[in-house]
C-alpha cells in the first residue's frame, strides 16, 4: 500500500469513529448555537463601532485580537501534549499496525484540518455576510475573506502539532526551564494585539502585530470583507500568511520522520500528564488529626493540583484579567449600563467551565459503597473547588472595577450598579460552578464500567451541555436583573437613599446565591445517590 | 454449613433494568467467616449481584441485610461492614498509592493513630511498600488491584464483596491472593467471591452458588453441587459448573 493510500484508510477510519450519530446531533447543536452567537457579536460590533464611529484599523485590531485567542487555546494545548489528538484506539491498532509516522501525522493533520473547516466554515462565513452587508460589499468577498479565516484556523492546528512533536517527554530540567520560558514568550507575543486597544499604543506593536499570523490574517480578512483597496502591502500580507501556512506544515511534516507517539497524550482527564510528572509524586494529602471533610476537600485540591486543573485554571484567569483591564481602560465599559452584564458573564462564565469535567476525575464508586453522605460529599467537593476559583477572581473583578469606580466617583448613582457588578460576577461564577456540578452529577459519567455506551453517554453529554447552558443562565438572570435595575432605582430614589439601597440590593443577591446554591448541591446528591450507571 | 449469625442475608432480590430482568427473586445467606464462591456464565447478575450487596444499585424488589443492616434502609450502617473490590477497579489517578489509602482510610472510619501503621503492613504484606509515593495512574494494571485489595480491608470489614479478584495479577500475585483469601475467611470475614477461576473457588469456598439468568440454580458445598450434577464424587468444579449450567 503507497502512503496516500494509508493515510486515506486512515482518515476514513476516523472519519467513521468520529461522525456517530451523537456527534451529528453534538455538530447540529455546537453549529446552531455557533450561528447565534456570531450572528450577535457580530451585531453588537456593527452597532458599536457605528455609534463610535470606529475606524478600520480598531475593526483589524479586534478581529487580530480573537484570532490571537484562538492561537493561543491551541498553543497551550501544543504544549499539553494535545496538539496531535489521539484516543486508546489509535494507541492499540494505528500505532502498532506497520504505518509510518509520518504517514500517521499526514492523516491526524488532514482529518482535523477537514473537521475544522467543515465545523468552522458555517459560523465563519455567517459573520463575514453580515460585514459584507454592513459594508456594502458582495457576498464574494465575504466567501473569500471566509476562507483566508479557515486557512488561519487550519494553520493554528499547524502550529499546535508542531509543538507538540517538537517537545520530548525526556527532557531534563535545563531543558524544561526553557521549554516553558519559550512557551511564556510564544503566548506573550500572541497576546500582544491586546494592547492595541489602550489608547495611545505605540504604533510600533501594530507593526508587530501585522508579522504575527493572527494579525495578517486579520488583516487581509478585514480588508477583503470592508472593500479596501488592494495594495502591494495586502498582498504582501497575504504571501506572509502563505508562508507561514506552508513553513509551519512543513516544519511539522519533517519533525514526523521519526516516531513521536510517546509524545501524544491521551485523553485521560483524570489522570496526571505522566511526562510531566514522572512516575512519583511526593505526599500532600494529610489526614492525621483533620475532620474527614477536611480530608475530602484536601484531596479534591490535590487532584486539581495534579490534574493540572489549578494550572490552567489560573492561566485562564490571567488571560480574563488582562482582556478585561485593557478594555476597562479603553473606556467600552462606561458606555453603557449593559456592558456590566459583559462583565458579570464573562468573569462568571468562568465557574461553569471548571465544574463540567468534576464528575470525570471522581471515583463514585469508592464514594457510593462507603458510608459517607453523598449531599455533604459534594458540598464538600463544592467548596474545595470554589474557594481558589473565587481567589483568583477577585483580583480581576478588583482590577476591573477599580477604573470603573474612579472614573464614575463624582456619579453616585452610577457607582451602584458598577459596585453591584463586581460581587455579582463572583456570585454568577459561584452559581454556575454549582450548575456545572449539578449537570455533571444528573448526566457526567465517572467511570469506565459503566452501564451506558459510549454513544449513549455522548448523546447524554449533548443533553447536558444544553440544559446547563440554558438553565445556568436563568439561574443567575435575577442577578444580572438587579445590576440592571440599580441604575434606575438609584435615579428614582436620589442620592440619599443610595446606601440602603446598595445594602438591600446586595443582601437579596447575596441571599439568592445562598439559596439556588444550597438548591443545586442537594439536588446533585440527591442525583448521585438515585444514579445506579456510576 | 450455615453460621446462625448471617452476615449476608438476601431475600427474594429482583433487579430490573428496563425490560431486562438482571435478578430474578434471589435468596441467599451467608454466615459469619463464610467464602462463598459465586459462579456463573457472564452476564448471569453475579456483579449485579453483588453491587447490590455493596450498596452500588437498589433493590427493585427485595431485601439485602449486612451485619443485620438493611443495605437500602440504613446504608450508612449497613456499608461500615463492607469492602468491596469492583471487576474493574478504577482509581483516582492523579492520586499517590499513600494519599488514595490514607483518603479512604479516613472516609471509612479509620482511626488515625492505627491508619499508618496499617497501610505500611498491608503495603508491605502486597510487595508494594516502593510504590507507596507512586502516582496511581503510573501504576500497572496489577499494581493497581493490589492497591484496590488493600483499600477494601483498611478499616477490617465483617464482610468482603470480591469481583473476579485475580484479573490482571502475575501467576506469583494470584498465588498470594488466593491464600489472602483463605485466610480473610480463616480470620472470620465473610467473604463473597465472584469468579471465572474454578479452582479458586473449589480450593476456598465453603459453599458455592451458581447464578445463571438472574435465578440461583444451584448452591451447596462441592459434594451436594456433585449429586445435584449427577457428577462422580472425584468430579471436578468445571464438570459440575457445565453440567448445572447447560440444564438451565
Amino acid at each position: 500500500m503507497n502512503s496516500w493510500s494509508t493515510v486515506a484508510t486512515l482518515v476514513r477510519y476516523w472519519m467513521k469513529g468520529r461522525f456517530t450519530r451523537a456527534t451529528a446531533v453534538a455538530m447540529l447543536v455546537g453549529e446552531s448555537f455557533g450561528l447565534l452567537l456570531v450572528l450577535f457579536v457580530g451585531g453588537t460590533f456593527l452597532s458599536f463601532s457605528s455609534r463610535f464611529n470606529l475606524g478600520g484599523s480598531i475593526s483589524d485590531a479586534s478581529l487580530s485580537l480573537l484570532f490571537a485567542f484562538f492561537l493561543v487555546g491551541l498553543i497551550q494545548s501544543g504544549f499539553n501534549g494535545s496538539g496531535l489528538p489521539v484516543s486508546s484506539a489509535d494507541v492499540d491498532y494505528v500505532f502498532t499496525a506497520p504505518v509510518r509516522p509520518r504517514e500517521v501525522f499526514a492523516a491526524k493533520v488532514l482529518m482535523n484540518s477537514v473537521t475544522t473547516v467543515l465545523l468552522s466554515f458555517p459560523p465563519v462565513l455567517v459573520l463575514y455576510l453580515r460585514f459584507a452587508e454592513s459594508y456594502g460589499t458582495s457576498a464574494g468577498s465575504a466567501v473569500l475573506a471566509g476562507m483566508v479565516t479557515l486557512a488561519f484556523f487550519v494553520m493554528g492546528l499547524f502550529l499546535s502539532a508542531d509543538i507538540t512533536l517538537s517537545m520530548n517527554s525526556r527532557l531534563g530540567p535545563r531543558l524544561k526551564l526553557f521549554r516553558n520560558g519559550l512557551m511564556a514568550a510564544v503566548v506573550v507575543i500572541s497576546l500582544v494585539p491586546l494592547a492595541l486597544l489602550i489608547p495611545g499604543a505605540p504604533p510600533l506593536l501594530g507593526e508587530v502585530v501585522d508579522v504575527l499570523p493572527s494579525g495578517l490574517a486579520a488583516q487581509v480578512s478585514f480588508n477583503l470583507v470592508s472593500g479596501a483597496r488592494w495594495t502591494v502591502a495586502t498582498g504582501l500580507g497575504l504571501a506572509a500568511l502563505g508562508a507561514w501556512f506552508l513553513g509551519l506544515l512543513a516544519l511539522g511534516v519533517r519533525m514526523a520522520r521519526s516516531q513521536f507517539y510517546e509524545v501524544l497524550r491521551l485523553e485521560d482527564p483524570g489522570s496526571p500528564a505522566t511526562g510531566e510528572g514522572g512516575e512519583k509524586g511526593s505526599s500532600r494529602l494529610e489526614t492525621r488529626g483533620l475532620s474527614v471533610w477536611a480530608v475530602v476537600r484536601s484531596k479534591e485540591r490535590v487532584m486539581m493540583s495534579r490534574t493540572k486543573e489549578t494550572r490552567s485554571m489560573l492561566i485562564n484567569t490571567l488571560f480574563l484579567a488582562g482582556f478585561m483591564v485593557i478594555y476597562s481602560l479603553s473606556g467600552v465599559f462606561q458606555s453603557s449600563p449593559t456592558s456590566f452584564l459583559f462583565i458579570l458573564f464573562i468573569i462568571g462564565s468562568f465557574g461553569s467551565g471548571t465544574a463540567a469535567r468534576w464528575l470525570e476525575k471522581e471515583r463514585l464508586w469508592i464514594i457510593k459503597t462507603s458510608p459517607l453522605d453523598l449531599t455533604r460529599y459534594v458540598r464538600e467537593a463544592y467548596r474545595a473547588r470554589v474557594t481558589p476559583l473565587l481567589l483568583l477572581l477577585s483580583p480581576v473583578a478588583a482590577a476591573v472595577g477599580a477604573p470603573l469606580v474612579l472614573g464614575d466617583l463624582n456619579h453616585p448613582t452610577s457607582l451602584l450598579p458598577i459596585g453591584l457588578s463586581l460581587p455579582g460576577a463572583l456570585e454568577v461564577a459561584a452559581v454556575m460552578m454549582g450548575g456545572g456540578m449539578y449537570f455533571a452529577a444528573r448526566y457526567g459519567q465517572s467511570t469506565a464500567d459503566d452501564l451506558l455506551l459510549a454513544q449513549g453517554q455522548d448523546l447524554t453529554d449533548v443533553k447536558r451541555f444544553l440544559y446547563q447552558t440554558v438553565i445556568n443562565l436563568l439561574l443567575v438572570s435575577p442577578i444580572m436583573a438587579l445590576v440592571l435595575a440599580a441604575g434606575p432605582a438609584a435615579t428614582a430614589l436620589g442620592a440619599s437613599s443610595l446606601v440602603p439601597l446598595s445594602a438591600a440590593l446586595l443582601g437579596v443577591a447575596l441571599a439568592y446565591t445562598v439559596l439556588i446554591l444550597n438548591y443545586l448541591l442537594s439536588a446533585a446528591g440527591r442525583s448521585l445517590r438515585t444514579r445506579e450507571d456510576l | 454449613m450455615v453460621s446462625p449469625d448471617n452476615e449476608i442475608e438476601i431475600g427474594n432480590l429482583t433487579k430490573v433494568y428496563g425490560k431486562v430482568v438482571a435478578l430474578n427473586n434471589v435468596s441467599l445467606e451467608v454466615g459469619s467467616g463464610e467464602i462463598l464462591g459465586l459462579l456463573g456464565p457472564n452476564g448471569a447478575g453475579k456483579s449485579t449481584l453483588m453491587k447490590v450487596v455493596v450498596g452500588i444499585l437498589r433493590p427493585t424488589t427485595g431485601y439485602v441485610k449486612v451485619g443485620g443492616c438493611d443495605v437500602a434502609k440504613e446504608p450508612e450502617a449497613a456499608k461500615k461492614n463492607v469492602g468491596y473490590l469492583p471487576e474493574n477497579p478504577s482509581l483516582y489517578t492523579g492520586l499517590t498509592v499513600n494519599e488514595f489509602l490514607r483518603f479512604l482510610g479516613k472516609i471509612r472510619d479509620v482511626p488515625d493513630d492505627l491508619l499508618r501503621d496499617k497501610i505500611s503492613e498491608a503495603l508491605m504484606t502486597f510487595s508494594l511498600e516502593e510504590k507507596a509515593d507512586a502516582l496511581l495512574g503510573t501504576l500497572s494494571k496489577g499494581m493497581k488491584q493490589k492497591v484496590a485489595l488493600i483499600a477494601a480491608t483498611l478499616h477490617d470489614p465483617k464482610v468482603l464483596v470480591l469481583d473476579e479478584p485475580l484479573t490482571a495479577l502475575d501467576p506469583k500475585s494470584q498465588v498470594f491472593v488466593n491464600s489472602w483469601i483463605a485466610a480473610q475467611g480463616r480470620g472470620g470475614t465473610t467473604v463473597l467471591l465472584s469468579t471465572h477461576n474454578l479452582e479458586i473457588a473449589q480450593d476456598h469456598a465453603t459453599r458455592i452458588a451458581i447464578i445463571d439468568k438472574g435465578s440461583i440454580v444451584a448452591l451447596g458445598a462441592l459434594e451436594s453441587l456433585r449429586k445435584m450434577a449427577d457428577a462422580g464424587k472425584d468430579a471436578r468444579l468445571d464438570e459440575v459448573f457445565l453440567k448445572l449450567t447447560a440444564e438451565t
